[in-house]
């Protein structure tokens, strides 16, 4: 990414003990931060007061950061019932949203996509344009993560304000952007010497050496496209309850429903969307009870050809980051990449 | 920034009963300009607001080249239509629009032109054929074949007379009630192909009504030798958003808001049938 340099703060600097501490304390000091905080057994985004509560060794989040940009629930705007739409009132806090990996910088880009074009959505580009991001390369990997195979992650190259690699008691900070840039701009840096860049790079290819999980893609769109009614999608539909926890954990799902929530005044109310599921038996119900996916493996087909297959029609890209969460979340332990695996074998066998 | 989610205000001038559940609607936005600039294609569609109620996307109705007001004709089926069914002139409601592809209007300059119709169906359907009066000269042979549950269910026909001077109309239902004069046809829509005079050479057709309906409308016409690549279809699906964000309309990779509502049949002939809501299993 090209960066212009406006103030003396270097593009390149590493930051240990006492100084990263301080860039912390500034920054939580100054922006509304979101960052990874322990919850139980279990990682969240949340606001961040105290500094010391950021968690910067989490492996995954329950929900990704996308509830910061496309939220659970957004008012799109209030009414009254007899007169119409009222004024709304327009929130333009800067936030930071601290420490998030390559795979949900990437869901990020393309929901970027999703909310972007045609018809731009004002709610996400307002979150998006007032959040200063910082994200962080993985040198830990979890057993769910498959970022590698999806060409994801571990590391990142693009998108961050800010982009943070563990070496090991210290940061490397990377500039991305000038809004990135801001945040370091009350600390006494010095330039990294080059030379950090190859103790990443170590850092990351010892990372990508610890995957056990990888998605196949390679033909991917073909054997999906050929296999729409493969056995395999009855014996999901056998396994799958169709509770939806996948698409909610997921970090480039988009859907949403909408809902007028009326006052207790009968006369003024506001209209709000909500984050919706495909796997839901009403998400594709129309007036009279016809539904267009009333059988649970047209909805599990409709996730899973969604995201590695139909993305790139309509985005450009796949649809799956390699997060895990939805491996992680399925209380049947379905596993994309499994799926796709017996799918390419069967195929293979039968050959 | 636009916000393509904060509907126009519109006022209901005109109510109009068309059948036990189904009503025209007549809408003036509020604004001025809006009024004055504020265009469509046919085949079209709107999402209208009944606040506090909710947003459902309806075809439009009225023609292109009705200025100053646009017209819905809505069956009161779900939460948002029931809701409008108590509105009456005078009252407020939201539309924002218009969205979605129309029929492929200009190629059916110099063409013949078979219009295949099914209850509410017919609905986003009229504009073509309001234009078509207009502009009769344009066109070839225009003929229209539309089917309904019951005589009574039939929408517009206090206008069938005026159609019948610039389009050919032929008309069935699925039954007659007792006591009920009926001149016309019974059967499925498909069974007025046996009487219609359209052929397949240089015609374009256009299709609207239930999913299972277009299904044999199309069957039937390939079979009878009409060309794949001149039949559009116009497809229902639930919207939320109406501009490709909320998800909720997706046909494999289309959304029908806006890759459709109207397709060319080759386009979703393209996809596995399940795809389509397996209403043909």
């Amino acid at each position: 990414m090209a960066v212009t340099r406006t103030s003396s703060v270097p593009d390149m600097v590493v930051l240990s003990g006492e100084l990263w501490q301080e860039l912390l304390k500034l920054v939580t000091a100054q922006y509304k931060v979101i960052g990874p905080v322990r919850r139980g057994s279990e990682h969240v985004f949340a606001p961040v007061k105290d500094p010391r509560d950021i968690d910067m060794a989490y492996v995954t989040t329950i929900l990704p950061p996308k509830k910061v940009f496309h939220q659970p629930f957004q008012v799109l705007f209030s009414f009254d019932t007899e007169e119409g739409t009222l004024a709304e009132e327009e929130s333009g806090e800067e936030k930071v949203l601290w420490g998030i990996h390559p795979c949900d910088m990437h869901a990020i880009a393309i929901l970027d996509k999703v909310y972007g074009i045609e018809y731009p959505d004002p709610y996400y580009l307002r979150n998006r344009e007032n959040t200063i991001i910082v994200a962080k390369n993985c040198t830990e990997v979890g057993e769910n993560c498959f970022c590698l195979s999806m060409g994801t992650g571990p590391a990142l190259r693009s998108g961050y304000d800010l982009l943070l690699t563990d070496l090991g008691g210290r940061y490397l900070v990377e500039v991305g952007t000038e809004k990135g840039r801001k945040l370091l701009s009350g600390l006494e840096l010095v330039p990294a010497p080059r030379v950090v860049l190859v103790e990443k790079e170590k850092r990351l290819s010892q990372a990508r050496q610890k995957f056990k999980k990888r998605m196949i893609t390679q033909g991917i769109q073909e054997l999906l496209e050929e296999n729409f009614r493969h056995p395999i999608w009855e014996e999901l539909m056998r396994e799958c309850l169709a509770c939806g926890s996948c698409t909610m954990v997921c970090p480039t799902c988009f859907c949403y429903n909408v809902v007028d929530k009326i006052d207790l005044d009968l006369k003024t109310g506001k209209r709000q969307r909500e984050w919706d599921s495909c796997m839901l038996l009403e998400y594709a119900q129309v007036a009279l009870g016809q539904n267009f996916r009333r059988d649970r493996d047209a909805r599990i087909k409709q996730r899973i050809y969604h995201k590695l297959l139909y993305y790139e029609p309509q985005f450009g890209t796949l649809g799956c980051v390699g997060c895990g969460r939805c491996i992680g979340a399925c209380v049947k332990r379905i596993d994309i990449t499994d799926v796709v695996s017996r799918l390419a074998e069967s195929v293979e066998s039968d050959r | 920034m636009i916000n393509p989610f904060k509907p126009e205000i519109a006022v209901i001038t005109e109510v109009f009963k068309e059948t036990s559940d189904t009503t025209t609607y007549t809408f003036r936005f509020k604004d001025e300009e809006t009024r004055e600039t504020w265009s469509f294609e046919p085949g079209q569609f709107n999402m209208i607001t009944v606040f506090g109620i909710g947003e459902a996307p309806i075809s439009i109705s009225s023609a292109p080249s009705d200025t100053g007001f646009v017209q819905h004709t809505v069956r009161h089926v779900g939460n948002v239509t029931n809701a409008l069914a108590k509105k009456k002139p005078g009252d407020v409601v939201g539309i924002r629009g218009a969205y979605g592809t129309g029929w492929p209007f200009h190629q059916l300059y110099g063409r013949n032109v078979l219009i295949v119709a099914g209850g509410i169906g017919l609905a986003p359907l009229r504009p073509v054929i309001r234009e078509v009066m207009r502009q009769r000269d344009r066109f070839k042979e225009v003929e229209v074949l539309y089917g309904a549950r019951t005589p009574g269910d039939m929408l517009f026909v206090r206008e069938f007379p005026e159609w019948s001077e610039y389009v050919k109309l032929r008309l069935t239902v699925d039954t007659v009630p007792p006591g009920v004069k009926w001149d016309h046809k019974v059967g499925v829509v498909t069974t007025l192909f046996s009487e219609m005079s359209s052929q397949p050479s240089n015609t374009v057709v256009l299709t609207c009504g239930p999913e299972i309906m277009m299904k044999f409308v199309v069957r039937g016409l390939l079979h009878m030798g009409f060309s794949p690549d001149r039949i559009y279809v116009s497809m229902e699906r639930r919207m939320h958003c109406g501009v490709g964000k909320c998800g909720r309309c997706q046909i494999g990779p289309r959304f029908t808001c806006k890759d459709g509502p109207v397709f060319a049949y080759e386009e979703l002939a393209a996809l596995p049938e399940e795809v389509l809501g397996g209403v043909g299993r």
